[in-house]
């Protein structure tokens, strides 16, 4: 019972910290990137890639992490800007982000072969004893990174005064402009994160996973179904989403069967966009913006 | 004397608007350093688009504009936004996730490497709005429509903008909250700053303007001084609606 | 009109008329001509046809509710993988006849969607497209997880019988049979697009409070749309079976994005856009001979380039290079030309104003409001304890400063809102429980303060939307609209009627041009057109004169006169107080949420309370 917790804890940081980055990435630019999941793989490839021709394992998940925000930044540039220029309700974003992630996924596989290739080991694969249960230094690690990651967003939003540009940003993108804050910049620099959280989540899950091309797809199905579970609203949210999506996918393992984690986050995505069609966490006040035309009730009166 | 007089802004000849058809045609108008001048006119004639036009909010198809002696036309409106202009929007648009004291930080943005500064601009807004001090710590929502607006006009002072851009500051205000307002304004012109007031109620604009000019239909039809409108109640209410 | 522009425009519509009689014929002939020469090919190539005629009918479904209202669907792929299983099992298991099978199809998947719909409209916008795109998960799981689906292998698919030997000659009835299910589908949606539901489905998409001030109900409409495009999407499911194996990989949740890149990429919206884009992305794999991984490649990177460089799509990008010689410019107008083009009051034929035909008891008041109280959410109070009582056949203006509460209480009037407290009737029956959407019913029409029109659609079409209520079956004849003659018939009668509601408010000149392409007096005058032609007996105008010319502040003047003589009853919010006191019979002052005064124009104008108000004494 108590492993599966743990176990469910620790898969479920990765979650959190895909999720986290989709959640970031949308609360700048209203965009969900389709493409988060192939960041991640772009971590786990460009570090699998370095450390064999010998750089020292962090020095390649260092650049690996590099790789992935540089790209985030880039695609938000190339692909999910000039968009919102052209018509910023249209869900032509939905389009032009899947089309990186197919870019991406493809091109990894030309570059570096369709096949798993071997992903460095980070720690030694000692245990740490928790009661009854046992977690590796890795799963451990994980856990801790995705808590740091959502309190640091945390500090960062309610302590400075770039983390309340954000949210400035998030209520009123054109008053934010009137203020004198680059929103370009700024959504190129929350990409730039979101990129950057999945690639710590890749280099994090590398060692159990092996390095793929198409781990993309996996971990952002799992990331999304995440922020459902959490709610798009509240970049914490989707944390705790990805916590509750561990656990739900170790649960149903040890409970149902070995191949429930396959079906069971499922039913319990139905279930919440049933009753909360907003996801778990959400307050549902941002999101009223995102509606095209603009009621009678919104103009006010006058 | 006239040449030398450094406007705080320069209008000329400029057209905007959106589709196929311009909303301003061929405004040209100006705000001498340390001047307010109202902006009248009836519902739809464009006063707003002309605020949100300066700013640099909506496209501009010809003409130019001016920020004391500094050409803004066809900036992107945050660089305007750092040190040019300032804009109280109408209806406030405060940034409702955040406190008193955030909304106002982030008006000084440009000005963040220059703490003193911004202590000082904060205070100096504090000075005026001893409400806003009180509040600092509340999130802005709580606050009562005409603290709201005080907190609006901080921001926008925040920012210390050669030209102010005020855009019905007393919407909807009970009025003894509308009378605050009007204070603060005659204030902030005593202090030297220069604005650019669009408003519904005459006797604020009265009280606080040098110079009116009428707005109808995209266009300038008309430039006086404060008195063209006086006390006499009917003559005011059709001389500028319409 | 000039008489030459009167014989153009008549030969255009002459000329559309009798090309639209020939669409019919001539679509059969090309029918049989083309799948033909497609059934008789190699098996190669008919499969090839095959699945992009199957995905050609996706995108078309697709583009029904994407383009035409709005609601980016990503359940696509599992209302598709519904028709396709349920074919399969049902004829495998149950031994049902496949052609049973294909109504069984439509009907139910389009059901689902239905069902679907109802729960995701509870959310807008993009939690539409979520939940949809959850959906499709969630088939994708149920397919590769049961035991009755044949899990990730998938199931072979019923075999679609020969031609009897007797009939020989055609080649393969599959084809026969995809091709009528495409034509199908490209007809329906085709003609919804000619019909008169189309301007109303553009208007719940871009300007859903017009739509619903109209009488259209707008979730209903949506829902009904969706559930139309699940069948649809349904039956590409049916026909897919008969390809070969049906498993879980081919409904995917890849499968929906790629049927919305066929949409965009061909143009949305468009007729021949979902084919063109749903052809190139099923030929595209196979034509192109290169590495698999490097065709993948440059499969994602034109979906990035032609976003980025051409978000019409490659119709749209067509229809601008054919355009551009033809010298249909769109530079900003100049402001004399402006100025030469607004509204000629000379051509104001106001006398020609529908007028409605509701018998109204003349002693009951048109509108009575009593003891209204509304805030907004739990905000402060905006309306507090308002009464209104507009008199048959009165102008009863409605005055005050902004933010005094004037456009709320004209919304909750007109159903936009309901009051916390306090009763609305219209004629005597209580209206303040109905929505915005069973006003019209009640005769009431409005204006909004901002236009909120179609902009893509001609003024003609926006005024057309104002008889939504009157045009009977419009919903259920909109799928078969061109061959109906009574529909087509219907269609020139709205046409008419719209065309006359228009010069009856002198806008002769502007009916055939689009709205995104009139200046903003025009703007103002559609809307007060298209509450006119539903010949309501209440009219409720919010700020008409905003940014209107004397010219056309006369004209309006012209018009309310003469909708007064008809015995209509207005209510009008306006600032120029001038026009007020002369147009009013009777005059409410509203300041701050509470009522100042109300009573005989004449009364309120010397009032000094309403000089209070404004000059804030």
């Amino acid at each position: 019972m108590l492993q599966v917790l743990l176990s469910g804890l620790a898969i479920g940081g990765v979650y959190g910290l895909v999720a986290l980055g989709f959640a970031i990435a949308f609360y700048v630019t209203r965009v969900i990137n389709f493409a988060q999941g192939q960041l991640l793989m772009v971590a786990v490839m460009v570090t699998a890639a370095l450390s064999t021709t010998g750089l020292p394992t962090w020095l390649a998940a260092l650049a690996g992490l590099v790789g992935s925000a540089a790209l985030g930044v880039l695609m938000y540039f190339v692909a999910v800007g000039p968009v919102l220029a052209y018509d910023r309700f249209s869900f032509a974003w939905l389009v032009s982000t899947l089309g990186v992630a197919i870019v991406l996924e493809t091109g990894a596989a030309i570059i570096w072969g369709p096949t798993s290739r071997a992903f460095p080991a980070m720690l030694n694969n000692n245990t740490v004893h928790v009661g009854t249960g046992s977690l590796t230094l890795q799963q451990l690690l994980t856990v801790v990174v995705a808590l740091l990651a959502v309190a640091g967003f945390e500090l960062v939003r309610r302590f400075t005064l770039f983390g309340k540009l954000g949210m400035a940003i998030s209520a009123d993108p054109e008053m934010a402009r009137a203020v004198g804050s680059n929103t370009r910049l700024a959504a190129g620099v929350a990409f730039g994160v979101a990129g950057l959280l999945a690639g710590v989540a890749g280099v994090l899950i590398g060692p159990i996973t092996f390095a793929n091309p198409y781990l993309g797809d996996t971990y952002g199905i799992a990331g999304f179904v995440a922020l459902m579970i959490g709610g798009i609203e509240r970049p914490a949210g989707a944390m705790a989403g990805g916590f509750i999506l561990g656990l739900l996918d170790e649960g149903a393992n040890h409970f149902i069967n070995s191949h429930a984690s396959d079906w069971f986050p499922f039913v319990v995505v139905v279930a919440v966009l049933l009753l909360a069609p907003r996801g778990l966490f959400s307050s549902g006040e941002v999101l009223r913006r995102l509606r095209r035309t603009t009621t009678p009730m919104a103009e006010g009166t006058s | 004397m006239l040449t030398t007089t450094r406007h705080a802004l320069d209008i000329r000849a400029l057209s905007a608007g959106y589709g196929r058809y311009d909303v301003l045609r061929e405004i040209s108008l100006y705000v001498a350093d340390g001047e307010a001048v109202a902006l009248l006119g009836p519902n739809g004639a464009g006063k707003t688009t002309l605020l949100r036009a300066i700013m640099g909010m909506v496209p501009q198809r010809r003409g130019g504009i001016t920020v004391s002696g500094t050409e803004v036309t066809h900036l992107p409106t945050h660089r305007v936004a750092r040190g040019h202009a300032a804009l109280v929007p109408e209806g406030r648009r405060l940034f409702a996730n955040l406190t008193v004291e955030d909304n106002l930080m982030l008006g000084a943005l440009h000005l963040r490497r220059d703490r003193a500064r911004v202590s000082r601009l904060l205070n100096s807004v504090f000075e005026l709005f001893p409400v806003v001090e009180q509040y600092r710590a509340r999130p802005v929502t709580a606050l009562s429509g005409g603290e709201q607006q005080m907190v609006a006009i901080g921001r926008m002072m925040m920012g210390e903008p050669d030209l102010m851009l005020l855009d019905e500051p007393s919407l909807g205000l009970a009025p003894l909250a509308i009378q605050k307002v009007a204070d603060a304004l005659a204030e902030l012109r005593g202090r030297g700053g220069s604005l650019l007031l669009v408003e519904q109620r005459v006797d604020l604009a009265q009280q606080v303007c040098d110079r009116v000019y009428i707005l109808t239909d995209g266009a300038i039809t008309d430039e006086c001084g404060p008195n063209l409108v006086g006390s006499d109640g009917q003559d005011v209410i059709d001389a500028y609606l319409g | 009109m000039t008489p030459t522009a009167l014989g153009r425009a008549t030969a255009a519509v002459a000329s559309r008329r009798t090309a639209g009689r020939l669409v019919v014929p001539v679509v059969l002939v090309a029918y049989v001509l083309v799948t033909h020469v497609v059934a008789l090919t190699s098996s190669y190539t008919q499969s090839l046809v095959l699945v992009a005629a199957v995905f050609g009918i996706l995108a078309v479904s697709l583009d029904l509710v994407a383009g035409m209202a709005g609601l980016y669907s990503l359940g696509h792929a599992g209302l598709f993988a519904l028709g396709a299983y349920a074919t399969t099992l049902l004829n495998a298991d149950l031994d049902w006849n496949i052609f049973v099978l294909l109504p069984v199809c439509l009907v139910g998947v389009g059901l689902v969607g239905i069902v679907l719909g109802l729960l995701s409209f509870r959310v807008s916008g993009l939690y539409f497209a979520i939940t949809t795109f959850v959906f499709t998960l969630v088939i994708g799981v149920l397919a590769s997880d049961l035991t009755i689906t044949g899990g990730l292998q998938g199931l072979p698919g019923p075999i679609f019988p020969d031609f009897p030997y007797a009939i020989g000659g055609f080649g393969t009835a599959l084809v026969w049979c995809v091709a009528a299910c495409l034509l199908v589908t490209v007809g329906a949606v085709w003609s919804i697009r000619r019909s008169a539901l189309y301007p109303v489905l553009l208007a719940i998409r871009d300007a859903e409070p017009f739509a619903a001030a109209n009488g259209v109900r707008t979730r209903l409409v949506k829902v009904l749309v969706f559930g139309v495009s699940a069948a649809m999407a349904g039956m590409a499911g049916w026909a897919f079976s008969f390809l070969g194996f049906v498993s879980p990989g081919q409904f995917s949740w890849t499968v929906s994005v790629n049927i919305l890149v066929m949409v965009i990429l061909g143009g949305m919206n468009t007729t021949w856009g979902p084919l063109i884009g749903a052809a190139f992305i099923s030929v595209f794999p196979v034509y192109v001979h290169i590495d698999p991984l490097w065709q993948e490649l440059v499969f994602g990177a034109i979906f990035v380039l032609v976003i980025v460089f051409a978000p019409s799509g490659v119709l749209g990008v067509l229809t601008k290079l054919v355009r551009r010689p033809g010298g249909t410019t769109r530079t900003p107008v100049s402001a004399a030309e402006a100025d030469a083009l607004a509204v000629d009051p000379a051509a104001l034929r106001s006398t020609d104003l529908p007028v409605h035909t509701m018998s109204v008891d003349p002693d009951l008041p048109a509108v009575e409001c009593s003891g209204i109280r509304f805030r907004y959410g739990s905000g402060s109070l905006v309306l507090d304890n308002v009464n209104l009582t507009v008199r048959p056949g009165t102008i009863h203006g409605l005055i005050g400063p902004n933010g005094s509460g004037k456009s709320t209480l004209v919304n909750l009037i007109a159903g936009h809102l309901r009051p916390d407290e306090g009763s609305i009737r219209l004629h005597g029956r209580p209206v303040h429980g109905l929505d915005a959407a069973a006003r019209p019913g009640h005769g009431l029409s409005r204006t909004f303060q901002t236009a909120v029109l179609v902009r893509e659609l001609r003024a003609r079409d926006n005024v057309a939307i104002g008889l939504y209520r009157t045009t009977p079956r419009i919903g259920r004849r909109a799928l078969v609209w061109p061959v109906l003659p009574g529909a087509r018939r219907d269609s020139r009668a709205t046409a008419t009627k719209a065309g006359a509601a228009l010069d009856a408010v002198g806008m002769s000149r502007w009916r055939e041009s689009r709205v995104a392409d009139v200046p903003h007096g025009v703007e103002q005058l559609t809307q007060l057109a298209a509450a006119c032609v539903g010949e309501p007996s209440v009219l409720v105008l919010d700020e008409p004169l905003a940014g209107l010319s004397t010219g056309e502040v006369t004209a309006v003047a012209g018009i309310l006169t003469e909708l007064k003589r008809a015995g209509v009853s207005v209510i009008i919010i306006e600032h120029q107080t001038k026009f007020i006191f002369e147009m009013c019979d009777e005059v409410t002052v509203l300041a701050a949420g509470s009522l100042v005064t109300t009573g005989p124009a004449a009364a309120v104008r010397v009032d000094s309370r309403v000089r209070e108000v404004y000059l804030g004494q």
